[in-house]
């Protein structure tokens, strides 16, 4: 293995000083002199149509200064979601909403929104709107808004692309061999279908923005974006105006993502843009915790299917899974979700024969978006749980068969790029010795009401969107005049360590310490077109692009130095920025630097990357604690043990392993968004909605393989997903294992445990 | 609205101020303050990202009305270290790794440290209590326990 400087070391983040001492910026804690507050009337209707909306008393107000409604504002169509900047063709974007339309279409639609010296006036102006609605027909269930006569909830028409019922986008197909010649040939089939939950971000930061206007048209917007490129693209659509006269940044720091935020933050940016339009002042829209329950993307809820074939031997034969999400009432990542849930669920395991269809539905919810897994977690809920039962009912053990069946580099898979590196089989055996899987099955006496067991379950991601959606990144890398090393990259960080992780790439490369090195992010006008941080790519790909410009800036110093010491180039290097001829140390970078400063010159390098893709690999175990009187789980022990490629920053991967196990966790025991009969939310604020807390937390053991891949920057792939995928199988595994219960949907409630209970008991 | 004047110490100092009787703690913090190291996540008592100390407690300072806090103590983030002279809370929390987003570190700072100025060495559940009304999405709490621990342990060395 390489032997590294920087990369591979837990170096200390970039961010955490001043974020441990109350200093960092977000965009919540940005004001501007003048500045107006803005807020939203939002619909308390699932659907229906506004007949009459009159805002006269809202501007009468004192301290209003504007209000907007689809009657004085732009009506351009979009997606807030960045599929609208990199839906590649022949898909298409599907754009399905305006800021503010003459149709609500789920509660929490934006209606009309004010902007005031206050946020209190705001307030206190949207009581005095008066609108009237004329009710529609509302739809909730995704399988009955699809049939025929359930109501459109948009109708096709120029870029509101649908192919069937209340169906955006595109119907998803992916094959491999016959399934049905597959399931000929298998010797056990098992065929089950399983129901998945609204799950939220609930990220700390709630979405927010702060836009202002030139007289000469220039826009600036603070925002929480994860993607400030694409963003940018987005409000110029909207308005109409170029990208050239639109800055979309953070301020830098951002209260987490997990995907809520990729392209707008919900619509907080145009929302403010808008009103900074009309009142030509700067002006703030901060998402209060409700708002941000009701009116911001969640994952897919939905139903998935699984049928599996193996022969007596356990050996795979075919493997068909069936997918239908829920998208709620506008697209936003629906198109792409449904695709990748398929994607990532077929390329675990090796069958000649596979095949999914899939496709999204709209109906009168909150929109559903990206969500840390977007779509996979679903997908392995449903296919490991199904793994699980085919190894109990060939009375085989979990862990041989899934080693038996697991995808090896050469083996023929759905995806359209290769896969060139695995430690799957390495995480599977250290994660198994790490839980102490040879006690699962004896961990009970017969009549113990608190039973464990232990589970396990796989899976993969990717490393970046392409070829889902388009994807590449540039970075600039400068040496500048005192030897210094400046990197400027229009990725976000969101709070995954991005910002230090491309400063390790630039050191690394350039033979420096991190303490020479500063990084610009997310900023369009002073970083490079990129897409942003989403579909954990930004230390794949975006760590590339800086890899890249660092090598570039380096030669170019070396050449620089090479003359000036009248030596010949292959004998230079740069270590600890001092440049080194055949081991004698010669000339500090900043020398260098220096003297090029003086002759005019810079050392500036350019990265651009259009990148291949890479599949991480994970095996999570877990131990539960069940109480077969009250259904009740308790998490004794997780462990996930990934296959990341190259840990750049050993404590950051083991921060995201972490992280993404306990959003795993309330994804599997207690996270969930129910909708009334209404469409009303049921669980808009934190004390409704069930994260686990402190207190709620097992051991936590995060296992870091390297099985490094040719394609990664030092061979490094993505993490910023992987803890997610398969958390809530495995623990599904152990509620099986300690107390025989198959639960087959998600979360799995003390009530919904106790159910299967007494289910069993009356078997 | 009318004004009324409020007097309390704030990180050791006295502060006079005028206020709309109306706002909380944490809007006259990070409204007409500009103590923005106060996070607010929820402003309704259930994320603890605006958590400070008064009188030695740790509150969430959304829930707070600004004149309950005339003649008492606050101390906020910013009161209790800078880049020269860290608290062990804070420097434990960068050395740990216990940092990602930051947006409840400050919060998860201040309960901390209410805890560890009465508890010299705290058990794992009663940091774990000391933080249950702490969110944190970003890290999975465990390298924020292990901040702690370190914390205390580094405070009952010095
Ligand atoms: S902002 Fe005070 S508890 Fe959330
Ligand atoms: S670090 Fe992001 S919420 Fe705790």
């Amino acid at each position: 293995m390489k032997e590294y400087q920087v990369v591979g070391k837990s170096v200390r983040r970039l961010d955490a000083l001043e974020k441990a001492t109350g200093m960092g910026t977000f965009t919540t804690d940005l004001a501007l002199p003048g500045m107006l507050y803005a807020k939203v009337l939002r619909s308390p209707h699932a659907h229906a149509r506004i007949v009459k909306i009159d805002t006269g008393r809202a501007e009468q107000l004192p301290g209003v200064e504007a209000v907007a409604c689809f009657k004085n504002t732009t009506r351009v169509k979009f997606n807030h979601s960045a599929t609208m900047t990199f839906t590649v063709p022949p898909m298409e974007a599907v754009l399905d909403e305006c800021i503010y339309d003459d149709v609500v279409r789920y509660v929490g639609d934006e209606v009309a929104a004010v902007a005031a010296v206050s946020e209190r006036i705001a307030e206190e102006a949207l009581a005095l709107i008066d609108v009237e609605y004329e009710l529609l027909p509302a739809v909730f269930d995704p399988v009955k808004a699809m049939e025929p006569d359930a109501p459109d909830i948009h109708i096709k028409k120029a870029g509101c692309f649908l192919c069937g019922k209340n169906i955006p986008g595109e119907k998803i197909h992916l094959a491999l061999g016959n399934v049905e010649e597959g399931f000929k040939e298998s010797d056990v089939i098992i065929e089950e279908t399983f129901y998945l939950p609204v799950q939220k971000q609930a990220q700390l930061e709630t979405q927010a923005a702060l836009a202002t206007v030139s007289n000469n048209g220039d826009i600036t917007v603070w925002s929480t974006t994860q993607t400030p490129h694409p963003t940018r693209q987005i409000l110029s659509h909207i308005f109409q105006i170029p990208q050239s006269k639109i800055r979309v940044l953070n301020p830098p720091y951002i209260g987490g993502g997990f995907g809520v935020r990729i392209g707008l933050s919900a619509k907080a940016e145009p929302i403010a843009v808008d009103l900074a339009m009309k009142t030509k002042k700067p002006v703030k829209i901060v998402y209060d915790r409700k708002e941000d329950f009701t009116s911001t993307d969640t994952r897919h809820s939905g139903i998935v299917t699984v049928k599996l074939g193996a022969k007596k031997d356990g050996t795979f034969q075919a493997l068909q899974l069936k997918g239908l999400l829920n998208t709620g009432a506008y697209c936003s990542f629906g198109a792409e979700t449904i695709g990748v849930l398929g994607a990532m669920g077929l390329s675990v395991y090796r069958a000649p024969h596979m095949l999914y269809t899939g496709n999204s539905v709209y109906t009168n919810i909150t929109p559903a978006g990206a969500f840390r897994g977007f779509g996979n977690p679903q997908a392995m809920f449903a296919i490991e749980t199904v793994v699980d039962m085919m190894a109990e009912r060939l009375g085989m053990d979990a862990k041989e068969l899934r080693l038996k069946n697991i995808i090896k580099p050469g083996d023929p898979w759905i995806l359209p790029y290769s896969c060139q590196s695995t430690g799957l089989a390495e995480c599977i055996e250290k994660g198994a010795k790490e839980i102490g899987w040879e006690r699962r099955g004896t961990l009970n006496k017969p009549g113990d009401t608190l039973r464990r067991g232990i589970g396990m379950a796989v899976g993969t991601h990717v490393s970046d969107a392409w070829p889902f959606c388009g994807d590449f990144s540039n970075a600039y890398v400068t040496i500048q005049a005192d030897g210094s090393v400046h990197v400027a990259s229009g990725v976000p960080d969101m709070g995954t360590g991005t910002r230090t992780t491309l400063g390790q790439f630039a050191a690394e490369v350039i033979g420096v310490g991190m303490e020479h090195v500063s990084v610009t992010i997310a900023d369009t006008q002073s970083t490079p077109f990129d897409i942003g941080s989403h579909a954990s790519r930004t230390c794949y790909v975006a760590g590339q692009a800086v890899m890249k410009a660092a090598t570039e800036a380096r030669g170019y110093a070396l050449a620089y130095a090479a003359n000036m010491l009248n030596e010949p180039l292959e004998d230079l290097t740069i270590l600890d920025a001092v440049v080194f001829c055949r081991g004698d140390r010669k000339l500090t970078l900043a020398e260098v630097a220096r003297h090029a400063h003086l002759h005019n010159e810079q050392f500036i390098g350019v990265g651009k990357v259009i990148p291949q893709n890479a599949p991480p690999w994970l095996a999570h175990f877990a131990e539960v604690e069940v109480d077969t009187e009250t259904g009740q789980v308790r998490l004794l022990k997780m462990v996930a043990a990934h296959d990341v490629g190259k840990a750049i920053n050993p404590v950051i991967v083991e921060g995201q392993l972490q992280g993404g196990v306990v959003q795993g966790m309330g994804y599997a025991l207690s996270e969930e968004v129910i909708f009334d009969r209404e469409g009303r939310s049921q669980h808009d604020a934190y004390h409704k909605y069930m994260l686990l807390t402190a207190e709620d937390m097992p051991e936590i053991k995060a296992i870091i393989v390297e099985a490094e891949d040719p394609t990664g920057p030092c061979g490094a792939k993505g993490v910023g997903e992987t803890g997610q995928v398969a958390t809530a199988p495995a623990i599904a595994s152990a509620i099986y294992d300690a107390v025989g219960v198959r639960m087959k949907q998600l979360p799995m409630t003390e009530e919904r445990v106790f159910q299967a209970l007494q289910e069993l008991q009356k078997r | 609205m009318s004004k009324l004047k409020v007097a309390f110490q704030l990180n050791d100092k006295d502060v006079a101020l005028s206020v709309d009787p109306n706002d909380t703690l944490l809007d006259v913090l990070r409204g007409q303050l500009n103590l923005t190291g106060t996070k607010k996540g929820c402003g309704k008592g259930e994320c603890g990202a605006c958590t400070v100390i008064l009188d030695g407690e740790a509150v969430n300072a959304c829930l707070i009305p600004i004149m309950k806090v005339m003649g008492r103590s606050v101390q906020t983030i910013e009161g209790i270290g800078d880049e020269k002279n860290l608290h062990p809370l804070q420097e434990a929390f960068i050395d740990k790794g216990a940092i990602q987003c930051g947006y409840c570190t400050p919060g998860m700072i201040m309960s901390s440290k209410a805890l560890l100025d009465k508890t010299k060495s705290p058990t794992q559940s009663e940091i774990r209590e000391a933080i249950a009304g702490n969110i944190c999405r970003c890290t999975g709490y465990v390298k924020i326990e292990e901040a702690v621990q370190a914390a205390a342990e580094k405070m009952r060395d010095s």
